[in-house]
């Protein structure tokens, strides 16, 4: 099986999701002739002709709302909003048209709409341009939201999105499009609901999602050798709805756990699957569950600010060695 | 209502046996009542009633053996009874769960119920709360994580006992871990008691021998005595002791007593010599442990004695400064709580070294298995009246035979028989054993 990269995953299926079904089509800004800020889109406008790939006016609401209403209608409409922070426009659209009117009306339409749009910090495009907004999705019943961390899970989430019949959050980071994985075999698909174990450790569980799901497996496999620490990664690449019998078997065997995650830390994804540990674990476990997460300020755009203010491996690295219990630590 | 516990009756208990209810089921118990007779690795002890009520159930019978902690029997309010029938099966399930334990600290738990009646769903509230609350026996509640009190209830940890090493000093599965090691690592603590030495009983007993199930103690002194043999390499130094003069002193001292005075016998002789001969050398009053050689700073002498349920050997200590007369007193009612098995563990706990003597039941000579800390153990066989030549001349003389076993790991020959010497010295200078 050969390697291809997240950017490539997501373009592929994109395509093959446009060949496989006339109902399919993108829209978004930049997606066409310019073939996308992040160039996801390359080619497909020459490919498939502007009625299949439309390019739309800067109008995060309007063109949002326009899929909704195109979906309604028995389309297929897959959005791109350039980054997640251009969203917010569109909110109303999202969380009062899109996500209700299933189930206000009757069950009379489904919204079989997908909005892509990456998230992230560390490019240095400061404090409005870098932010993690998925905690106000995954909050609204009647969404779906996934956050894929491998260009294999990528492919498989966005297919099953795709040709999912509810509005699905497709949450990709700005830091992962480079990032090279597995490819997956044809027609790969990723049920939206299922998280993944992508680490057996026994000493403690790490869970998360996105990019941080990679960072964590990343220093899972560094100490294991370093330190001789098992941990446990799971990626739970579904956040609503999230896999509960997953993360609850982890933390059963390695009764401690971190949740990693690269948006803030108050109300987070952390704090929901805490609640969910303590309230249907709370007998196994042995210590307090952790929060790994950035610090909660607006991101500076100086360098060794936003570096000190997000979250990554180190933070991770310190909590890990903060929570791993005292008799697995000694072993070298 | 409330459990009563195995208690911890010495700091080694791990578990132990009923051997006798002295109460039944209905009596009506007062503070202070001895409930039962606990038979430890150590001694039989009794268990006493901290609160009144009546004893309602038993829950160990006699011969069973549990872990230091588990119920062994509920004391309740007799009025109250019927009402909280129906909590009951909830806390059964629970063996010293924390409900119990915080009863414990106040000791108020013996007084009529507020409420005489409680639903099973209050019960059930109270026992979570109180399971999250546990306190200690001084009031202070204990924190454990969640997981620490559900391995603590399931393998019957007393999470008081518990040293926390969590943050903040919260029990951890860690600590929980470290408990369950150790209980496997020491020697007594497996449910099933330990297997006699193996001597090879290749074939079944045959069905018209009787079969005598050991006492815990017996066991015990099965398994050490064993792993005596079987780990310390023993050497044997013997010497021959001339005790006519000793005799002669011993009656005298004897002579003029009344009816108050306690004898003071030979062995009592024997062990103040072997306490001022340790003095002179104090390496034979130590032990190995690891990679070192133990100097004890005091003398505990123990002594042999045939109990009804085994050999046990008390302990006297301090023995090189105390004169023979607090000797003997000591020796004879440690022996007299010997015959009934009423020995503590602290009459047992700390020697140093051990005589055994046989020399009144006629043995000529024997040597003895090492008790283990200790690195040597003095054999006394029968002093008897031979002839011996004293300048050229036959002459009756009363001659004690002895024999040292030593752990040949940190004892030379040459510092035994020094020390045979320095307890001959002595003993065939007598009033130097009164010094």
């Amino acid at each position: 099986m050969g390697e291809i990269t997240y950017r490539q995953a997501l373009h592929d299926c994109l395509r093959e999701e446009l060949v496989r079904d006339d109902n399919v089509f993108l829209l978004g800004e930049e997606i066409g002739n310019f073939e996308g800020s992040y160039k996801i889109t390359a080619g497909l406008l020459k490919d498939f002709g502007p009625k299949r790939v439309v390019d739309t006016p800067i109008v995060e609401n309007g063109f949002v709302g326009m899929a909704t209403g195109a979906a309604m209608l028995g389309l297929r409409p897959i959005v791109e909003i350039m980054t997640i922070n251009f969203i917010v426009p569109a909110m109303d659209q999202i969380v009062n048209h899109a996500a209700k009117i299933y189930a206000m009306f009757g069950g009379q339409c489904p919204i079989p709409l997908v909005i892509r749009t990456p998230g992230g910090g560390g490019q240095q495009l400061a404090a409005t341009h870098s932010q993690n907004l998925e905690v106000w999705f995954a909050h609204v019943p009647g969404l779906k939201v996934v956050a894929p961390s491998t260009p294999a899970d990528a492919k498989g989430l966005l297919r099953t999105s795709v040709r999912d019949n509810n509005p699905v959050i497709f949450l990709e980071n700005l830091a992962l499009y480079n990032v090279k994985g597995e490819e997956p075999p044809a027609d790969y698909l990723v049920p939206l609901g299922q998280a993944k174990v992508t680490k057996e450790g026994a000493d403690l569980t790490v869970i998360s999602y996105s990019r941080m799901a990679a960072v964590a497996l990343n220093v899972a496999r560094r100490l294991e050798q370093e330190n001789n620490l098992s941990i446990e990664v799971v990626d739970v690449r579904s956040l609503r709805p999230l896999d509960h019998a997953t993360i609850l078997a982890s933390v059963k065997k390695t009764n401690r756990a971190i949740v990693f995650e690269e948006d803030w830390r108050s109300y987070g994804i952390g704090a929901e699957i805490a609640a969910t540990l303590q309230e249907e674990a709370f007998d196994d476990l042995d210590a307090p569950i952790k929060r790994v997460a950035s610090l909660e300020v607006p991101l500076p755009y100086s360098k060794p600010l936003e570096l000190a203010t997000l979250t990554g491996s180190k933070q991770l690295i310190e909590a890990i060695n903060e929570l791993a219990p005292r008799r697995r630590r000694g072993k070298q | 209502m409330s459990e009563i516990t195995m208690p911890r009756l010495s700091d080694t208990m791990q578990e132990g046996t009923i051997a006798r209810w002295l109460k039944k089921t209905g009596d009506e118990i007062k503070k202070g009542d001895i409930l039962a007779e606990i038979e430890t690795d150590k001694a039989t002890m009794d268990l006493e009633a901290y609160e009144a009520g009546t004893l309602q159930q038993v829950l160990v019978q006699e011969g069973e053996t549990v872990p230091v902690g588990q119920a062994v029997a509920r004391i309740g309010n007799g009025a109250g009874d019927k009402g909280e029938g129906v909590g009951e099966t909830t806390s059964a399930q629970q063996p010293a769960s924390a409900a119990e334990t915080s009863g414990d600290g106040t000791g108020a738990t013996g007084a009529v119920p507020t409420v005489s009646v409680r639903t099973s769903e209050q019960d059930a509230g109270q026992q979570s709360t109180s399971s999250y609350t546990a306190q200690n026996g001084s009031g202070k509640a204990i924190k454990a994580s969640p997981l620490a009190r559900r391995m603590a209830e399931e393998q019957n940890i007393d999470l008081s006992q518990v040293q926390g090493t969590g943050p903040g000093g919260r029990i951890v599965r860690d600590d929980i871990e470290d408990v369950l090691e150790q209980r496997s690592a020491s020697p007594a603590p497996a449910p099933t008691p330990p297997a006699p030495p193996q001597t090879a009983l290749v074939s079944p007993a045959p069905a018209d021998a009787e079969l005598v199930k050991l006492s815990r103690v017996q066991l015990l002194i099965a398994r050490r005595l064993t792993e005596s043999k079987q780990t310390i390499p023993h050497f044997y130094v013997s010497n021959e002791i001339d005790m006519t003069d000793l005799l002669a002193m011993r009656q005298a001292l004897n002579a003029n007593l009344g009816d108050e005075g306690v004898k003071v016998t030979v062995n009592d002789l024997i062990m103040k010599a072997c306490a001022l001969a340790l003095e002179k050398y104090p390496e034979v009053n130590s032990s190995l442990k690891d990679d070192h050689f133990v100097r004890y700073s005091h003398i505990h002498v123990g002594m042999a004695i045939d109990a009804p349920n085994g050999l046990v050997v008390p302990v006297i200590r301090d023995a090189n400064t105390k004169g023979v007369r607090s000797i003997a007193r000591e020796a004879k009612a440690l022996i007299a709580k010997a015959r009934i098995n009423r020995l503590a563990p602290a009459d047992l706990e700390g020697g140093t070294f051990s005589v055994s003597n046989l020399g009144m039941m006629d043995a000529t000579h024997f040597i003895a298995v090492i008790n283990p800390p200790q690195a040597a153990i003095l054999a006394v066989a029968a002093t008897r009246k031979l002839f011996v030549p004293v300048d050229g001349q036959p002459v009756i003389r009363d001659l004690m035979s002895v024999t040292m076993s030593a752990d040949h790991r940190i004892l030379s020959g040459a510092t035994v028989a020094h020390f045979l010497q320095e307890v001959k010295q002595l003993l065939q200078n007598p009033y130097s054993v009164l010094g």
